[in-house]
């Protein structure tokens, strides 16, 4: 294969910081990896853990979850709960043999640019290590 | 010592309460080791109740099974009590169903039946293939005796009884209105050795293992409908729109099957075995959900089942939880 594979990233950025974060990047003239797929969400607390599975079955390589961090929820406490949850999905997903580089959450604030550029080169950097994935990805219906 | 005579006599007195609707207990089934649930409506019924270790089916279940009809205007709903007969694993079930307001206490009168554990039906049907008319079965001295049509034989635990009795760790009821008999001793101990052993394989060997198990699911939900935890009206599985899951039985769909099953119960499964018990393609489903009993106690200090107080795992948090994972 001449062409380097680019890993499909889905990040869920939560409305109040990352997403904000990551237009501090944009409007900063930040340079990054184009490889994510962003999707805004209000609160980290509003992502189900099986819209990470959703994702990899459909397409990603890799899972990006974001937020606030602790204390600095606009809901005071979403951000707590979906920690407690990925952390639980995480250990799952590991257990069935999803190698754990593809399923990654941070907290970026709204005032992070350069840090939402690091952990985007970070993901980035671990989905391409770890290949594309093919484990349980949806198959293609053809009507 | 189970005594079922001191059984019967107190499902009797209590089905015969005012504000008892019905009793749910165990009675033999039609054929092998086979059991059936029990609903008793009169005292007259109790002559047919029994507990022995055969009774694996966790009766928890059909709390939150009965079916609700819409009220007619001007009548009251009936709020008389459901009584059901629990063994320890069971009434930790219907715990946690408190502790989440699937059930309420003052609908539910929670009889305790201290229990030494119960047989593996796979384990006795692939030693005894043949048997159809009904077995009976009863413990003495720490071991499991079956009457079976060639005379009685009696077996020591570890040969028939199923895998979460023998490291069970809580075989008397947490919760009960009134216990039958005198509690039994703990003798499980938990150490997680088949989760320990699939841990330390790396992710691509366990993914092989787990492809292997899971492409035989044939997606007949038994493990969700026998689960006392899996309640919800609106489930994943059945939503159309939008579609959280697809129906087609392959690989892929299978495993995201799995993991929202899993996911679901994680913090809240009490391991009663049931969804291994039921499965008919022998998924080992109690793998993923001791894997998340352990990460659960390991990470937040929680067992689920113990304490009706309590606030369920997953709408609780505290500030200091792990973190070790995010960027």
């Amino acid at each position: 294969m001449s062409e380097q594979y680019e890993p499909n990233i889905v990040a869920f950025l939560c409305n109040w910081c990352s997403y904000a974060g990551a237009d501090l990047a944009g409007t900063s003239r930040v340079h990054y990896t184009s490889n994510l797929n962003v999707i805004r969400v209000m609160c980290s607390g509003r992502v189900n853990p099986l819209f990470a599975v959703n994702a990899l079955q459909q397409g990603a390589d890799g899972v990006l979850v974001s937020g606030c961090h602790p204390g600095d929820c606009h809901y005071m406490e979403g951000n707590y709960y979906a920690r407690r949850r990925f952390a639980l999905m995480r250990e799952l997903l590991e257990f069935i043999g999803v190698e754990p580089e593809r399923f990654n959450m941070s907290w970026v604030s709204a005032s992070e640019g350069a840090k939402w550029k690091d952990v985007v080169e970070e993901v980035v950097e671990k989905a391409r290590k770890v290949g594309p994935f093919d484990q349980f990805r949806r198959n293609k219906i053809n009507w | 010592m189970v005594d079922l005579e001191k059984l019967r006599n107190a499902a009797k007195e209590i089905v015969s309460q005012d504000d008892v609707k019905y009793l749910i207990g165990w009675r033999d089934g039609t054929f092998g080791f086979r059991i059936s649930p029990h609903f008793m409506e009169s005292p007259e019924e109790a002559d047919k109740l029994i507990f022995s270790p055969l009774c694996t089916n966790n009766l928890a279940t059909y709390l939150t099974m009965a079916e609700k009809l819409p009220i007619p205007r001007g009548e009251e709903p009936d709020r008389r009590k459901v009584a059901v007969m629990v063994k320890g694993c069971d009434s930790r079930a219907v715990v946690q169903q408190l502790v989440e307001q699937g059930t309420n206490r003052e609908e539910v009168y929670i009889i305790g039946c201290p229990c030494e554990g119960v047989v593996d039906i796979k384990k006795i049907e692939k030693k005894f293939p043949d048997v159809l008319e009904s077995v009976e079965a009863r413990w003495e001295n720490g071991q499991i005796v079956l009457k079976l049509p060639g005379g009685e034989q009696s077996f020591p635990r570890e040969e028939v009884l199923a895998q979460k009795c023998l490291t069970c760790r809580y075989p008397n009821p947490v919760l009960a209105d009134t216990v039958l008999w005198d509690e039994v001793e703990v003798l499980g101990v938990e150490e997680y050795e088949d989760v320990k052993e699939l841990e330390g394989m790396d992710s691509k060997e366990r993914w092989a293992y787990w492809q292997d198990k899971i492409s035989n699911c044939i997606r007949c939900y038994s493990c969700r409908n026998v689960c006392p935890m899996c309640y919800c009206e609106d489930c994943v599985l059945e939503r159309l729109n939008p579609t959280w899951m697809f129906r087609s039985v392959n690989v892929a769909e299978n495993t995201a099957y799995q993991l929202a099953r899993a996911f679901h119960l994680a913090g809240r499964c009490i391991e009663c075995g049931e969804c291994e018990r039921v499965c008919p393609v022998d998924i080992p489903l109690m793998k993923l959900n001791r894997k998340l009993y352990k990460e659960v106690q390991e990470d937040f200090q929680f067992e689920p089942g113990l304490d009706p107080e309590s606030k369920p795992l997953q709408a609780s948090y505290r500030p200091d939880d792990k973190e070790d994972f995010i960027l």
